[in-house]
């Protein structure tokens, strides 16, 4: 044997109904190496994932240990082969003290009965040594995510495991806790642990990773050298080509102020603190101000403020003139709001219906569509649906009467934004318009976005994606923990630039412009 | 035949026969277990019904009498599937059922109204019923199964206290409403003389179907409909559009309330049954409705049959022979038809199953890029 | 009075019984709404053997008996509600419906199947166990001790251990709040839930029989056991799903249940002339109002009611 692998997996093939998710793919993880698995949204990585925990089943391929061929049907398997695993969302239970859910699966216990002195023991032990700090007996609904995740890595250390996954660990963490848990993995593989970093921050991986596979599209696209490559080898592997894709578009030429937003504030729903303090911003009629940050900084809950999902603490919103501060969401929204949502599938669709009622989901009760007494005009809404599904090209199986739950994702957000966008809207608000689409469809909607702009009305933009934030907004505001901490605008700054607001390592005082 | 068996309509006939079947073998085999010698014949007699008699004009009396309890069973299944599209599992039918009962009773004895008032005053009573519950689970969040329950019972001992005051002297039943309102009897409108002067055949029955038809249009051809249907199938996309979800949650349930409500009364005023004022458990009618509107594929039209079917059966339980079995034997094989009503989403997830992967042998090459969207919507829970 | 404590120790102990089994099911994550059908069916199975033992038989020889027929009918019939809620993901309200409707046809018709079988002339769904059921009774002075207090007693301790202090409880009550969390360290949820809905078949069965057993010396199945496994679902959420808490709203609503039985017999409460039915009402009222206030933070397990599914994460 040349190499001393912790754990190999060796030309994986899975198939979900019809569909390839894992072709051919082989990952080795070198005992006390940080390995990073990098590929964008629906690259394959979580299902190599769930293959390696023993949540599916490969149809073709084999995993080693040490060398020696192993079966994994079920996590029992994988976490007696020393594999563990930090799940993107937390698998505790929140109505349990962190000790608990540390121990539940491997209880110590003499006839059923639990003895805890000497796990919280061996907790308190771990927690030092690699300085993870958590309250043994606090209660998971009361503590901080990044108190949740040291949970769920002592969850894997008080196991004993030697393979530690970590599923997108700092997509939920503050910068601090990110630089914390950067630290924290060298120490662990420090320690002889091998980490499987599966992530899609380049900048992540180039702090921490040793070696990175890349996977696209359910394929294998190689294994690199950290050290050896750089961001953009990566990125030109992750996405296929050497993209910075950029947006042809004229330069924006503001008008008349659509929305102003003034001194709003937010509650969370997660915690006891206000999710969006005080925030202050206007968005003028031709150009697309965009809303930068890190996930869970407050944007969804101010987009939720916004639209109306959620009431306002406090603050008011002005939308063409008119206080719609506490106005139903349907009032707003023919007050001339569009909404594209953050989540397609909780908000956007109703997935059970088909394409063309969801076509009419926000005018279904204008007259064009309902008669005086109540009755829907179906052959109206048929007609409507089929011109939409040809003017923004939304590709179905059976046309108008598709379930909405059948159709790609993809082309269940192009019905989405041409239901949005064929209002006419005079104030657009995209929040992640684009999450999980390929290349080509991400462009499609960003030209949209543009020539609803070009024609004279005002976008609000909510993106996660640098790339999206640098080349299609005119504006760019970012927000740091429920506030706007910085005003840039895009053709001045630098992606790293805008990462320091990010990250909240610099603020500005903002003006509500 | 592929393209038949998947359309919906077609799948939920096909799982409520497989019901039905599987629920009749069940109770056969049970009634083999009792005594061998007899069941065939019993199961024959459940069936049967009201063919038992060999005189045409004795058939259409008994069929008659089945025909006065389908409406009320009908009208608690139309409630529990009116909600049951809202996304709101109105078990509370029973109670609301009763409320209309209690009204209805209560107005046409204690009050002397006339038949309609009576109707009106059931039809409040009830919807007041789901009201309450609608309040609870748009407001307070309380979950409508639960709340239902509660108000079942506070019906039930409800109708026992107020009607204790128009009871019989003698017995624990309240008056004969023939005797002593006869006004407040539903008018027949001359339908009796089709049942061989069946005296309980009363508009109930021909409105009850008419409502079936109203309910059906409603759902499908109408706004209101639409947007029921959306709060239903997700309740955070209705919110997003912009329909006023709280309030479709409590329309629907007031609905619903006056639905089963006024099925209570349309037993009642026609003086078929009277109200037992200390009975200590909550009349099954509307516990029969959700059998019905599940039986029925949760189609207004799809319940009318489905009601009659199950009001047929239980009537025929009281021609078996009773040297060897007891009339409950069709309460038993309704009861396993419901039970079995809980595994028709696995039946149709079997069926779609069976022929999903008949069409992907044939178009086995998908493009990776046009992933069927599966993730099963969060608020309806797992479905796959 | 002697009688009113009576009757609320023993309609309390009915109820909790009953609810600790609701408590258990909803902690693995399934709604038990057919306790009325389980209780059903536990009675006749105690029943049944109550009025099969001679009558000669030892008294702790009869208790143990009972006991054991009323949990085994009631564990068994309990599957037919795990069948289908937990492998077949069967809507748990129909499902429920159908266990407690099919509960009460099913004893009736096998009752009145045996006495009819021995005696051709009775067509009555009653079992008569004068006799043996003085084996429950213990006279203290003018009280009448049941057994099944102490029962109802020894049921609440051990559920109270079975949860909080064992690695079963740990389980469970995981497999109820975030089953995937408990997938994931290799907790099998299908058999946790079994077990959540088998336990709370032997505690229904349990509370069946003693329930029947607390009023007269023979029972008719066509009654049903007149609500209480729906009571007990009240008590359930009323106590919050904790056993200790249980066990007082269990206290209280069977007080309640009581004072609707032998309210004539206090001077006072006849002189303010409410009617039996607010008594028998009281219970569902609370319960009603208890959720209005504390729905927003209840402490009902989150995914109960949610069939499991180990394709979603």
């Amino acid at each position: 044997m040349a190499e001393n692998y912790a754990i190999e997996m060796l030309h994986i093939t899975k198939r979900f109904a019809g569909i390839v998710a894992n072709d051919d793919i082989t990952l080795q993880l070198k005992k006390g190496e940080i390995h990073a698995l990098l590929g964008e949204n629906g690259a394959g990585k979580s299902t190599l994932m769930s293959v390696l925990f023993g949540l599916y089943h490969a149809e073709e391929g084999e995993i080693r240990k040490d060398g020696k061929t192993v079966e994994i049907r079920d996590p029992n398997d994988a976490n007696d082969l020393g594999i563990g695993m930090v799940h993107q969302h937390f698998k505790l239970v929140e109505c349990f003290t962190v000790l608990d859910n540390i121990i539940m699966g491997v209880e110590p216990n003499k006839f059923g009965f639990l003895q805890k002195k000497d796990a919280r023991q061996k907790v308190l032990a771990l927690s030092e040594k690699y300085g993870l700090k958590v309250d043994p007996d606090a209660l998971i609904e009361d503590i901080t995510v990044g108190m949740q995740q040291r949970t769920e890595i002592l969850k894997m250390l008080y196991r004993d495991n030697e393979i530690l996954i970590f599923d997108e660990p700092t997509a939920v963490l503050t910068p601090q806790e990110i630089e914390e848990l950067m630290h924290i993995m060298k120490n662990l593989a420090a320690e002889g642990k091998s980490i499987l970093f599966i992530s899609h921050k380049l900048n992540e991986i180039m702090e921490v990773a040793d070696r990175c596979t890349v996977l696209r599209k359910g394929k294998y696209i190689g294994t690199v050298n950290v050290k050896d490559t750089t961001m953009e080898e990566l990125s030109a592997m992750m996405v296929g080509r050497n993209v910075s894709f950029h947006v042809e578009k004229a330069p924006a030429k503001p008008g008349e102020v659509l929305l102003d937003v003034s001194h709003v504030t937010v509650a969370s729903k997660a915690h006891k603190n206000n999710a969006v303090k005080d925030v202050s911003l206007k968005v003028r009629a031709g150009e697309v101000v965009c809303i930068a940050g890190i996930d869970g900084n407050g944007q969804s809950e101010f987009i939720h403020g916004l639209t109306g999902l959620e009431p306002l603490v406090s603050g008011s919103i002005t939308l063409l003139g008119k206080d719609i501060s506490h106005l139903p969401i349907r009032k707003r929204n023919v007050s001339g709001m569009g909404h594209i949502p953050e989540d397609r599938h909780k908000h956007g669709l109703v997935l059970d219906y088909s394409l063309e009622n969801n076509l009419v989901l926000e005018r279904y009760f204008e007259p064009e569509f309902t008669s005086k007494a109540g009755f829907l005009k179906k052959k109206n809404i048929r007609a409507y649906a089929e011109t939409l599904i040809d003017r923004y090209d939304v590709r179905s199986g059976q046309g108008p009467v598709t379930p909405a739950r059948s159709m790609s994702g993809g082309n269940q957000q192009k019905a989405i934004i041409a239901r949005e966008i064929d209002r006419n809207p005079r104030l657009l608000v995209a929040v992640q318009p684009t999450r999980g689409l390929d290349v080509g469809a991400i462009e499609n909607i960003h030209k949209r976005i543009i020539d609803h702009r070009d024609a004279g009305n005002g976008v609000l933009l909510v993106s996660l994606e640098l790339d999206e934030v640098m080349d299609v907004s005119d504006r760019i505001l970012v927000m740091y923990e429920g506030e706007i901490v910085g005003e840039l605008d895009p053709k001045q700054t630098t992606v790293e630039e805008l990462g320091l607001y990010m990250a909240g390592a610099k603020r500005d005082e903002v003006s509500a412009e | 035949m592929k393209n038949l068996l998947k359309k919906d309509g077609v799948q939920s006939f096909v799982a409520s026969l497989i019901c039905i079947l599987l629920g009749l073998l069940i109770g056969y085999i049970v009634l083999l277990f009792i005594n061998p010698t007899g069941a065939g014949a019993a199961i024959l007699e459940v069936l049967k019904n009201f063919f038992h008699y060999s005189k045409p004009s004795l058939q259409l009396k008994n069929f008659g009498n089945t025909l006065v309890k389908t409406a009320p069973l009908l009208m608690c299944s139309l409630s529990v599937l009116f909600c049951y599209k809202v996304g709101l599992f109105n078990i509370g039918a029973a109670g609301q059922y009763v409320a209309g009962a209690c009204a209805g009773i209560y107005c046409a004895l204690k009050l002397g109204w006339g038949w309609l008032p009576c109707l009106i005053a059931a039809v409040v009573c009830g919807a007041v019923f789901g009201v309450a519950v609608g309040l609870l689970k748009a407001y307070r969040n309380v979950n409508e199964v639960i709340s239902g329950i509660m108000l079942n019972w506070i019906g039930l001992y409800l109708a026992n206290m107020l009607l204790s005051g128009v009871k019989e002297v003698a017995s624990p039943y309240t008056l004969h409403i023939k005797t002593e309102a006869a006004k407040a009897l539903l008018p027949s409108l001359g339908l009796d003389k089709l049942f061989n002067g069946n005296q309980y055949i009363t508009l109930a029955i021909p409105l009850s179907v008419l409502l079936a038809v109203a309910i059906s249009v409603i759902l499908n051809k109408t706004k209101f409909g639409y947007e029921l249907k959306a709060t239903g199938l997700n309740r955070n996309a209705a919110k997003y559009c912009g329909m006023a979800e709280k309030r479709n949650i409590i329309v629907s349930l007031a609905i619903g309330g006056a639905l089963a409500g006024l099925g209570g009364a349309l037993l009642y005023l026609t003086d078929y049954e009277q109200w037992l004022c200390t009975g200590s458990s909550v009349p099954g009618m509307g516990f029969n409705g959700i059998a019905a509107a599940f039986l029925g594929g949760l189609n207004p039209i799809g319940t009318i049959f489905s009601s009659y079917f199950i009001q047929h059966i239980t009537s025929g339980g009281a021609f078996v022979d009773k040297t060897m079995y007891c009339s409950q034997i069709s309460d038993l094989i309704s009861s396993i038809i419901i039970y079995l009503c809980g595994f028709v989403l696995f039946i149709k997830y079997a069926m779609n199953k069976v022929i999903a992967s008949r069409e992907n042998k044939a178009a086995a090459a998908v493009k990776s890029d046009d992933v069927p969207a599966k993730d099963a919507d969060e608020t309806k829970g797992g479905e796959a | 009075m002697l009688l009113l404590i009576q009757y609320t120790l023993i309609f309390a102990s009915v109820l909790i019984l009953v609810a600790l089994g609701g408590c258990i099911s909803e902690h693995s994550g399934v709604i038990n709404l057919g306790l009325e059908g389980i209780m059903v069916m536990g009675a006749m199975g105690g029943a049944l053997m109550l009025r099969g033992l001679p009558s000669t038989t030892s008294p702790f020889v009869i208790v143990l008996l009972t006991l054991c027929a009323a949990i085994l009918v009631g564990v068994v019939y309990s599957l037919l509600l795990a069948v289908a809620c937990i492998s077949f993901k069967a809507d748990q309200t129909i499902v429920g419906t159908a266990v407690n409707m099919l509960g009460v046809a099913a004893a009736t018709v096998i009752v009145k199947a045996l006495n009819t079988a021995a005696n051709p002339d009775d067509v009555s769904s009653a079992v008569q166990y004068a006799g043996t059921k003085k084996a429950f009774l213990l006279k203290i002075g003018g009280f009448e001790f049941n057994w099944f207090m102490l029962i109802a007693l020894v049921a609440l301790a051990c559920v109270y251990v079975l949860l909080y202090k064992t690695r079963f409880g740990l389980r469970l009550m995981a497999c109820g709040e975030h089953p995937q969390a408990a997938a994931s360290v290799g907790v099998n949820v299908f058999k946790m839930r079994y077990a959540g809905v088998l336990i709370s078949g032997a505690l229904g069965g349990l509370g069946g029989i003693c329930y029947i057993l607390a009023g007269t010396s023979e029972w008719r199945f066509e009654n049903g056991v007149a609500g209480f496994g729906f009571l007990a679902l009240a008590v359930m959420i009323f106590g919050q799903w904790k056993p200790q808490r249980i066990a007082l709203a269990a206290l209280l609503f069977g007080f309640f249940r009581a004072l609707s039985n032998v309210y004539f017999g206090f001077d006072w409460l006849v002189s303010a002339n409410i009617p039996g039915a607010v008594y028998n009402m009281m219970p569902y009222i609370i319960s009603l109002l208890v959720l209005a206030f504390t729905s927003k933070r209840s402490r009902a397990p989150k995914a109960e009611g949610i069939p499991y599914d180990k394709g979603m994460r």
